[in-house]
């Protein structure tokens, strides 16, 4: 019996790694190949938060899930290329644009939830039925690994499958190619005849879109209910991994993942009434983030002109 | 270059104040319109929400105190913004460093519960520069010894702070006499509220203002001052004059943590007597907007932190009114930050009358 519930508690902490890493993953992978054309952009946690309002708004109307995750990937897309505007366009400070389209995407999710939902209380906020898992013949079934591996959501899937796909379009493509230029040496894709500014705005909206996705994941595969904050930082946390990944899509998997076990740890010793205070393990990611960054700072190289504007001489 | 019926746009070698002014007055319009915007897709009257907006703001005697007393911590959170951007560094912690500064408070005025009023009060303050400024140097230290970025880091230590402050709320310091996270009032002594009769004005707006002055004449009018504005400036050249970056780089966030946590216990002190999790309505953050609409200019951020405080007072007002919620003021601060970001490229620029080759 005992055996039993221990391998049932190591089971559902491997799902759940699997499982919280999504997001992380979606942020950290799209804000990679933003980062790799050299425009840092801080503005994730803000899109993160859109995403995720847009796709419980849509799908809370509609019924429809798969409408509420293309929707909130398209918000990411606007906000994205607001954020090139600014960035790229009008050549501000990286770092007070991220911030401001944080402050102002924060602002705006507050509000229209609000709106929304004017008259309901914090007791009986709406929520939906979240996505159902996947399920697949034979493998589903098979003990222990078709739980953590094959029961999973289909946006898991799409998370894990981005790692492959966008390793092979920045090292086996041109435009991939371009990008990475783009980020190390604007100057020469100029001279090139090529546009930097293309090149960034496209990294942005697929930045933006990866983040709203990631988003909608938090309430549409994972709560089924927005509150306002509901990203709790991971949009942050996500810039963190691109760090200690070493901007490096299969490296950022890996840190995604092992961040994901903390997570699912924190949640397996809340559950199990472990004698810490939950508050306590709750702030153990984001001890873990600041010990991740010290760690990976110094082995790490970002792209050359990350964070500076591309002027012409 | 633009060349428009015999007028150009051109790029400027220096901006003027005029123009900077402009940038400012521009950003305020966008915000106005959008707020309006904002009000109609609610379906409220846009005029009256206007209307209740001012009044709660400055329409009375009882509003303008009400105004200066939300402006209050954000003149300091404003400030230690001022300070950290100056030197081009990042700190996104001021909400944590408010809520250092707050606990810090508490902790004094419960454990020294002997202490009279002066010493008390004078213990309490320098226990909070104490407290906000170690956590504003942990960054600092993070980034000179391991590259570690501020801006994130400052961030995580927000929530950190948050989540121990809950911890300490539901269980160590919570009022055994109410359900609520909340603490026990603290002791009359350790109190300085109402110092002018009839409204709730406290103390903090007094440290405000002093520290207005004292930011002032740190980043104008001493070497640190010129130091932490020579390594926004440019890093590199600041080392090669024989700047040291870590001694700069610390003093400059130890500075800006230890100004956002007199804000936090100002608020303790001045205004609730008491810890909770929402004295602080985004205080920290908010204080990046009135740093940043302030011009990072000490005398500027009080302007600006007054509106900020004003537009606060105002929504609520136009809560209860209108129903257009109070969240609106957030959406209002995020425009007018991305609005002035935008007008401030227009002081680049200037228009000039060409002749026709």
């Amino acid at each position: 019996m005992n055996n039993f519930f221990q391998t049932t508690i190591i089971v559902g902490l491997f799902a759940s790694t699997i499982r919280i890493a999504t997001p992380f993953l979606f942020a950290s992978i799209g804000e990679l190949v933003t980062e790799r054309s050299g425009v840092l952009n801080l503005g994730i946690e803000g899109i993160l938060q859109i995403g995720a309002l847009v796709g419980f708004l849509i799908t809370f109307r509609t019924g429809s899930h798969w409408l509420g995750v293309f929707g909130a990937g398209f918000s990411g897309i606007v906000l994205g290329i607001f954020m090139g505007w600014m960035v790229t366009t009008l050549k501000l400070n990286q770092t007070v644009s991220g911030l401001a389209l944080n402050l102002l995407a924060g602002g705006i999710a507050f509000y229209w939830f609000r709106v929304v939902f004017a008259d309901v209380g914090a007791e009986n906020l709406p929520n939906l039925r979240i996505f159902q898992t996947a399920r697949f013949p034979i493998l589903s079934d098979i003990p222990y690994i078709g739980t953590i591996f094959f029961r999973q959501q289909w946006l898991t899937y799409l998370a894990f499958l981005s790692v492959p796909v966008v390793s092979y379009f920045l090292y086996r493509t041109r435009v991939g190619l371009q990008l990475r230029c783009t980020g190390e040496n604007p100057r020469a894709v100029d001279m090139k005849g090529l546009s930097v500014a293309k090149h960034q705005y496209g990294a942005l909206a697929f930045g933006g879109f990866m983040a709203g996705v990631g988003g909608s994941f938090l309430t549409l595969a994972s709560s089924g209910m927005f509150i306002p904050e509901i990203q709790a930082g991971r949009g942050w946390i996500a810039i963190a991994l691109v760090i200690f990944g070493n901007w490096i899509p299969w490296r950022i998997l890996v840190v995604a993942l092992f961040f994901g076990l903390i997570e699912a740890v924190q949640l397996t010793l809340q559950a199990l009434n472990a004698n810490v205070p939950h508050q306590l393990l709750l702030a153990l990611p984001y001890l873990l983030t600041i010990i991740a960054l010290c760690t990976a700072a110094g082995r790490s190289r970002s792209p050359l002109h990350l964070g500076l504007p591309y002027k012409r001489e | 270059m633009i060349r428009i019926f015999g007028y150009s746009l051109e790029k400027k070698p220096t901006t003027s104040p005029i123009m900077e002014f402009v940038a400012v007055l521009i950003a305020l319009l966008i915000a106005f319109g959008v707020s309006a915007l904002l009000i109609a897709s609610a379906g409220a009257n846009v005029a009256e929400a206007f209307r209740s907006l001012l009044r709660g703001s400055f329409g009375s005697r009882s509003a303008i105190a009400e105004t200066i007393i939300q402006g209050t911590p954000l003149i300091l959170t404003g400030l230690a913004v001022t300070v950290a951007f100056r030197g081009q560094l990042w700190n996104i912690g001021a909400e944590g460093q408010f809520f250092a500064g707050a606990m810090a408070s508490y902790l004094v005025a419960t454990s020294l519960p002997e202490l009279s009023r002066v010493p008390m009060v004078l213990t309490i303050f320098l226990a909070a520069l104490i407290a906000g400024g170690v956590l504003g140097a942990i960054p600092a230290i993070l980034k000179v010894r391991f590259g570690a970025s501020e801006v994130i880091v400052t961030v995580m230590l927000n929530f950190v702070v948050l989540f121990f402050l809950s911890y300490l709320l539901s269980g160590p310091w919570q009022d055994p006499m109410s359900a609520f996270l909340q603490t026990s009032r603290i002791t009359e002594t350790a109190r300085v509220s109402r110092i002018i009769t009839g409204t709730r004005i406290h103390i903090g707006i007094i440290i405000a203002l002093i520290s207005v002055v004292v930011v002032w004449f740190l980043l104008f009018k001493t070497t640190l001052g010129y130091e932490i504005r020579a390594y926004g400036i440019n890093p590199i050249a600041s080392k090669y004059k024989g700047i040291p970056p870590l001694r700069t780089i610390v003093l400059t966030l130890a500075i800006s943590g230890a100004i956002a946590a007199l804000a936090g216990a100002g608020e303790v002190v001045g205004l609730h007597g008491r810890l909770r999790l929402d004295i602080s309505t985004g205080f920290g953050f908010t204080g990046i907007i009135v740093a940043l609409l302030g011009r990072l200019h000490p005398f500027l951020v009080v302007a600006a932190a007054l509106f900020m405080g004003a537009l606060w007072n105002g929504s609520l007002a136009m809560q209860i009114t209108t129903g257009v919620p109070i969240a609106l003021a957030y959406v209002i601060r995020g425009v007018v930050l991305v609005a002035l970001l935008a007008a401030e490229t227009l002081t680049h620029y200037r228009i000039r009358r060409v002749c026709d080759e």
